[in-house]
């Protein structure tokens, strides 16, 4: 499964009949994690909070090959995919396991990922750098495989999400 | 001795562990000290408060790596309402990991908000196994590493301090284990119900 997860409505055209699905946040409800560890503790693998957020995380899931689109704030996602993401601790289990020499948790059931992450607004260069560190952690929290990390512009948004869904429509 | 303004960003901020953090903090503070736990409503008044103080300590859990929504929300507000003068900014962080250095983006991010925005930063604290350390014998190790990061803050004399339980990470990964089958256990649900692999009905 492909799928794209952006923080705005992109306008891309995608071809008739692709496996790719393009989820815009924007339009979804999703609230906060309230930090209740109900989906470890409670009703594992599920989210207590019965939003739009339950239909998107057992995509992030599934999908070997994902694009993410967000605005960069403070070198972080904006709060739009930030809420998506804290939301989807349900792929995860409670339980600690060593990954690269060091603690993390255990996964569910997540497909190995070939990640492009896309960043956009202004972006200088330190922040840059805090953006390429925290996608170099969530790699080993969300299993990508590989990943690439794409910055552009707002006003450039569509046409370096295209660029990335021809490269996948190629392959 | 200037005042002090803690915001508690947890999203579970009234039982989270940074309240406990954060008491732990203002018990053993000589100076004046305020607490809020930030909500989505409460922006407002705490930037009111922050007028008054000349520190301001961002209490925060570490959440898929960086900082919560929370915490987040609340920068991009208070970067659209800064006071006049602007406090030193220091940061107590904890993750539930071993490493209390899978913080550090989230204290790079902090910084970050600080340079960009003119605000001094101050001191650091970074907890691993923040989680469940208050409830063990390790507790000692952050009360005192909050005590030396009280007297950093107050006397302007910051540091980067960290602390975690001094075991071995496999030691460790067997005691999250047995504390997150109790946490299981208390709400009815058995170890191999928490291992489910599957993420909704998936």
């Amino acid at each position: 499964m492909k799928l794209i997860l952006s923080d705005k409505h992109i306008n891309i055209l995608l071809q008739k009949n692709s496996d790719i699905e393009l989820i815009d946040l924007s339009k979804c409800k999703i609230s906060n994690c309230i930090g209740c560890f109900g989906c470890w503790t409670k009703t594992p693998g599920k989210c207590v909070i019965r939003d739009d957020a339950v239909k998107i995380y057992p995509k992030i899931a599934a999908s070997d090959k994902i694009i993410y689109v967000s605005k960069i704030a403070y070198g972080g996602y904006d709060s739009v995919m930030k809420a998506m993401l804290e939301r989807a601790i349900p792929v995860q289990q409670a339980f600690i396991r060593l990954l690269d020499g060091e603690t993390h948790h255990l996964q569910r059931s997540v497909a190995e990922k070939t990640a492009v992450i896309i960043g956009y607004g202004n972006i200088p260069d330190e922040e840059q750098d805090i953006f390429r560190e925290l996608i170099s952690r969530n790699a080993k929290n969300m299993n990508f495989k590989n990943y690439r990390i794409v910055f552009t512009t707002e006003d450039k948004l569509e046409q370096s999400v295209e660029k990335e869904v021809l490269k996948w429509e190629e392959y | 001795m200037g005042r002090i303004l803690i915001l508690n960003g947890s999203p579970r901020a009234p039982k989270s562990n940074s309240k406990q953090y954060a008491e732990i903090f203002i018990k053993k503070c000589p100076a004046e000290t305020k607490y809020f736990n930030i909500t989505k409503t409460n922006h407002a008044e705490i930037c009111d408060s922050i007028k008054l103080v000349s520190d301001l300590l961002l209490v925060f859990p570490l959440y898929a790596d960086s900082l919560p929504v929370t915490l987040l929300e609340f920068l991009k507000y208070l970067e659209k309402h800064h006071p006049k003068n602007k406090p030193t900014v220091s940061v107590l962080v904890n993750c539930g990991f071993i490493e209390p250095q899978q913080n550090d983006t989230a204290v790079k991010m902090i910084r970050l908000f600080c340079s960009k925005n003119g605000y001094p930063f101050g001191s650091v604290l970074k907890i691993g196994s923040g989680e469940a350390i208050l409830s063990t014998p390790f507790r000692i190790l952050v009360c005192a590493k909050i005590k030396k990061l009280v007297y950093s803050v107050i006397k302007k004399r910051y540091l980067t301090l960290s602390v975690t339980m001094p075991i071995s990470k496999n030691m460790f990964i067997r005691a999250s284990t047995v504390y997150w089958e109790n946490y299981g256990k208390r709400n009815g649900i058995t170890k191999e119900q928490m291992e489910t692999m599957k993420i909704e009905d998936f």
